[in-house]
């Protein structure tokens, strides 16, 4: 399989996409809606959004269905959607993937905690990932689950997918830079994440969101002392500031961002991209820099 | 036992979040017939301020936070009713916390609502998703002095700057105190929008709410 063959190739550094929230408000979509339905509502965006992300040099993007679990589309009463919405978002990357590119299936958070900081279990964290793994399973690729602050959750979703599908899976954590290291608000720290990332056999083993470029340096830097897995990064492109229309944009440039990746690059990161606040002028800036390589 | 010690026991019961040690410490004040308020502050209070710092200091994450604010919970629940003399606790004042319309990401603003209730403010928690007009008219119905608005999405958070004009517009921006907070939250932000303050964690929420009612 590609994915697999990218792996091996020592040389071959892959270029994952950058952010889908972002991209959407430029096109002046009203804020306040979870993007996954526009899957539905306004799927030639969603498919722009992709092709631009491919057009600018993308080995693989994911599709946008990051909230489209059960637990989080129940939030926003959309769980009746959820078939629909997903299937959408497959066939929105789809129409628009080039060739010798993957699709990836994003699976984020449920948005809901274990006890003592919220009341979930473990069973329906399960039941809400597998309701939408069963969808996209004839159609991806590969697998990105990411955002995480939870590694049990992690590991639920995990054997989730692995229940469901053979396909490679990237396991993302996001985590905070605290004075003692990096920790997941959850407190699990990196270390201990990529111990049992490790254990759980995934065929990557990421971070992403939450930490700008230049913290996420330091990230990898000490990812790479702790494992010889293949490493994923996907940070934010800085903070996010407010314009005078209420919308939001990121200031941290994009040759600063893939210069910071060259870094990572450097250090050992295999797959890179980019998370909040990151768009296709920020890939192209990346892909120059992996063709110089 | 001096009762600088016992206070100390009682806060580390708080610190290590030894809840059954925390209970029975309460217990054993209320059996002793201690003043139950200086109890309260110098020893569960004086806890929960360490779990904050321990929090600031990236030793403690969200589970220990969310049970040392629950332990202290439960233990002022036991101990409020024994406040001696007619004496109450004086609640430091009255908060409305919401996260605003079209998000519906609760975990920071339960826990800035669970902090400052620690920190002994009446706080009402309306959830997530909350239109801006609901906010108020509960503000309002409550009488409350902080209202306190929670985004988590750059998406979600013009919301906030709703409940300042609204308030503008009714004529009743001098009544409360507007802070907002969530992880793209940010002073500047907080300037654009005319509210009064912006804290970026629990602890910092309830320093804010505290200055801001000049406590």
């Amino acid at each position: 399989m590609l994915f697999h063959d990218w792996l091996k190739n020592d040389s071959k550094i892959i270029l994952f996409d950058g952010a889908m929230g972002t991209e959407i408000f430029k096109r002046g979509i009203e804020p306040g809606k979870i993007p996954d339905i526009l899957n539905i509502e306004k799927p030639d965006i969603i498919s722009e959004i992709h092709k631009s992300y491919y057009d600018a040099g993308s080995d693989m993007c994911q599709i946008c269905t990051f909230g489209s679990s059960s637990l989080n589309l129940k939030k926003y009463k959309l769980e009746d959607q959820i078939e629909e919405i997903n299937k959408k978002a497959l066939e929105n990357l789809k129409k628009v993937c080039s060739p010798n590119c993957l699709i990836v299936g994003d699976i984020g958070p449920s948005g809901e905690f274990r006890p003592p900081v919220g009341n979930i279990t473990i069973e329906q964290w399960q039941a809400s990932f597998a309701n939408q793994v069963k969808i996209l399973e004839n159609g991806v690729d590969l697998w990105h689950i990411e955002t995480f602050s939870d590694i049990e959750e992690m590991k639920t979703a995990i054997k989730v997918v692995r229940e469901a599908s053979k396909k490679p899976i990237i396991a993302s954590m996001t985590y905070k830079k605290t004075p003692r290291g990096y920790f997941t608000i959850m407190g699990d720290s990196l270390e201990k994440c990529i111990q049992i990332l490790e254990q759980e056999k995934v065929d990557v083993i990421g971070a992403n969101c939450t930490i700008g470029s230049n913290d996420m340096i330091g990230l990898i830097e000490e990812s790479v002392k702790l494992t010889n897995n293949p490493l994923s990064a996907k940070p934010n492109a800085g903070q996010p500031k407010i314009d005078e229309n209420g919308r939001p944009y990121y200031e941290y440039p994009d040759k600063a961002f893939a210069k910071d990746i060259l870094d990572m690059i450097n250090l050992g990161a295999k797959i890179v991209g980019g998370c909040c606040g990151t768009s296709p002028e920020t890939i192209k800036e990346i892909r120059k820099i992996i063709d110089s390589l | 036992m001096s009762q600088e010690k016992f206070y100390e026991e009682i806060s580390d019961a708080i610190v290590n979040l030894h809840e059954d040690k925390a209970i029975e410490l309460a217990n054993k004040a209320i059996g002793k017939n201690l003043n139950i308020l200086n109890v309260i502050e110098e020893g569960f209070g004086a806890g929960i301020r360490r779990v904050g710092e321990l929090w600031d200091a990236g030793e403690f994450f969200l589970p220990e936070l969310m049970r040392g604010a629950k332990i202290m919970q439960d233990c002022l629940d036991l101990l409020i009713p024994h406040l001696q003399g007619g004496i109450e606790r004086k609640t430091l004042g009255k908060v409305v916390i919401a996260t605003i319309e079209g998000d519906i990401h609760s975990i920071g603003k339960t826990i800035v609502a669970t902090m400052l209730r620690a920190y002994g403010f009446e706080v009402y928690d309306l959830g997530a998703d909350v239109p801006a007009e609901k906010i108020i008219e509960e503000a309002i119905e409550k009488n409350v002095d902080i209202i306190g608005v929670s985004a988590l999405l750059t998406t979600t958070m013009l919301g906030q700057k709703k409940v300042v004009e609204i308030l503008k517009k009714r004529g009743i921006s001098n009544k409360f105190k507007v802070i907002l907070g969530g992880a793209p939250v940010t002073s500047k932000w907080v300037e654009e929008c005319g509210a009064d303050g912006y804290a970026g964690n629990a602890v910092e929420a309830v320093e804010l709410a505290k200055s801001l009612l000049h406590i």
